[in-house]
């Protein structure tokens, strides 16, 4: 291990997706300071690596970037990546956080982001930036836009044949850098540990992850971005371009076979966004959406469904009882009607995507702060009603999705109010 | 640009620490740079899709296709423009040949 670092901030915020930067960056500009601390190698969370965002269908990373690089240069703002948090003590009025430093194995301060080392490792390794659809070495920066931009190793995929040394022009890689300790005391403490979606290996009847071109909405969020892995939109069992493609609505939420119950919000809303970015590059694709009801919550939403439907998507109401493939990878649907014909039939696509849901990023009850949570694990809040971001726990505020699943405008408004409430909670100590 | 010296102490170092690197990462780096150069020995024949390249190749199509982005991102393939089920591509310039 190496020394022990100590930070001493105002307010002490886990986890950096969009709730996070935002209630950092409101605290920030009232002059208060911020402790940001992020297990990921690389700020931005989830959005980061979305493609577009419903409804506006704005670029997700240039609304992100900017709010990224305004985090990592603000003067109040000490930004901790790669890093966990081990343990919270409360001592009085004061939260003292264990946090470690994984080790990246360089020298992060002289480091110059040339990316020298990369370009000569001789490992290739899944991407899990994309899914696993792409690759990167066993030295790499995370991702293009990833801040910091700095490299990290992976010393279990490390055949430890030197060229990333010998390339550095700064002399930076360190293959025998420790873990370092850092200690953070802090006022109050704002929770913005956001989500992970169902696995894919949740359902038995969707192919537990073994059918190549039964796909993620995140992997589909990257075949959708403009430097996703393939550069275009392909499907992974062979690198065709998909004719066909399908979404399998509530796979992972409303199913209490896999414990959750409860409706994830953003799936309807994100395949049907998915949906018209695919008709988009894909103009003569088949576009289809099994769902059992379209939930179509905020701003502005209605219309975005009936845009779609205008375009030619095809929404069938019926349920996906299984899902297998022929000989040539394509996954066939087992489907139910929910209305006129309801015979059970076989649909043949080219490319699915599971429309999952959202579950808890981190369960934070670990740190033991009061905070109380909900039967699925998300952050409960101690009155809905007179507060959108105070939990049980005194000092203790929650922002974003680990609250139960929301879309990206109510993250943010979420993380203005817990700056808000973090903030007078500071205020009256 | 690191000292030799220092830099064969730190490996020798290592391999004290953590043990020899598993056979288990040797064969499969040594999978990948044969599958690699495979696909590249191909592409000098002219452009490709990911399926003929996996013939070529002797690999599965998925796994074809994952080498093919990999040594896309890292500039020794670039994509062939044009339309089809399958798009083609090619040796960069100047790279592999
Ligand atoms: C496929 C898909 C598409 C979507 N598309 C849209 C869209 O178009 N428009 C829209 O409005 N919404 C969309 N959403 C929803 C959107 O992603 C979320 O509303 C938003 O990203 C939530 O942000 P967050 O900060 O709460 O969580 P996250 O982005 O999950 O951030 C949480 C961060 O905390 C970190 N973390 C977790 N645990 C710890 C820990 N113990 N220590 C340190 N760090 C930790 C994580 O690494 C992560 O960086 C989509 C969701 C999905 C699944
Ligand atoms: S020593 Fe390890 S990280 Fe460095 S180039 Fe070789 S394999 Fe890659
Ligand atoms: S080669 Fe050295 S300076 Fe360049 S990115 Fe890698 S570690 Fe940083």
């Amino acid at each position: 291990m190496r020394e022990l670092e100590k930070i001493e901030v105002d307010t002490l915020v886990v986890g950096s997706g969009i709730a996070g930067l935002q209630a950092a960056l409101d605290l920030a500009d009232q002059g208060y300071s911020v402790a940001i601390v992020e297990k990921a190698p690389s700020i931005g969370g989830k959005m980061i690596s979305l493609s577009k965002v419903f409804p506006t269908l704005d670029c997700a990373s240039c609304i992100t970037t900017p709010r990224m690089a305004s985090v990592s240069h603000h003067p109040r703002i000490k930004t901790l990546t790669y890093s966990t948090v081990d343990a919270i003590k409360r001592e009085g009025k004061t939260f003292t956080a264990s946090v470690t430093r994984k080790p990246r194995y360089i020298d992060e301060k002289e480091c110059i982001s040339c990316k020298r080392c990369e370009e000569v490792c001789p490992v290739y390794l899944p991407d899990e930036y994309e899914q696993g659809l792409g690759a990167k070495k066993t030295i790499s920066i995370p991702f293009t836009n990833a801040i910091p931009q700095l490299p990290v190793m992976h010393p279990e995929h490390c055949i430890r044949c030197g060229a990333c040394a010998r390339a550095c022009p700064k002399d930076c890689i360190e293959f025998l850098q420790e873990p370092a300790p850092v200690e953070i005391k802090a006022k109050a403490v704002i929770l913005a540990t956001g989500y992970e979606t169902t696995p894919m290996t949740a359902k038995k009847q969707y192919g537990l992850g073994k059918l190549p071109n039964v796909i993620s909405p995140m992997a589909a969020e990257r075949l959708l971005a403009p430097h996703g892995p393939y550069g275009r939109v392909l499907r992974p069992s062979d690198g065709m371009v998909p004719g066909s493609i399908a979404y399998v609505q509530c796979a992972g939420s409303r199913d209490k076979s896999i414990g959750v119950p409860y409706c994830s919000r953003v799936c309807c809303m994100y395949a049907i966004k998915q949906a018209i970015l695919l008709s988009g590059s894909l103009p003569i694709a088949d576009i289809t959406i099994y769902y059992m009801d379209i939930r179509a919550f905020g701003k502005g939403y209605e219309q975005f469904y009936n845009n779609a439907r205008a375009m030619g998507i095809n929404f069938v109401k019926a349920k996906v009882a299984r899902i297998t493939e022929d000989e040539k990878h394509n996954p066939i649907l087992r489907i139910e009607r929910q209305e006129g014909d309801s015979a059970p039939a076989e649909v043949k696509h080219e490319l699915v995507v599971l429309s999952q849901g959202l579950l808890p990023g981190c369960d934070v009850s670990k740190f033991n702060l009061g905070a109380g949570l909900n039967d699925f694990g998300f952050v409960q809040l101690s009155d809905e009603t007179v507060s959108s971001a105070v939990t049980a726990g005194a000092g203790v505020f929650a922002a974003g999705v680990v609250k139960g699943p929301r879309d990206i405008p109510d993250s943010v408004v979420d993380a203005g109010s817990a700056a808000m409430e973090a903030a007078s909670y500071i205020r009256k100590l | 640009m690191a000292d030799a010296k220092k830099l064969a102490e730190q490996l020798k170092k290592l391999n004290e620490l953590r043990g020899p690197v598993p056979q288990e990462l040797r064969d499969r780096v040594a999978a990948q740079n044969k599958a690699q150069k495979a696909i590249l020995d191909a592409l000098k024949e002219g452009p490709k899709t990911a399926p003929e390249l996996a013939a070529a190749a002797g690999l599965p199509e998925d796994r074809a296709l994952w080498y093919l982005v990999g040594l896309r991102k890292y500039g020794k393939i670039s994509d062939v423009a044009g339309r089809g089920d399958y798009p083609k591509y090619e040796l960069k310039a100047g790279e592999a040949k």
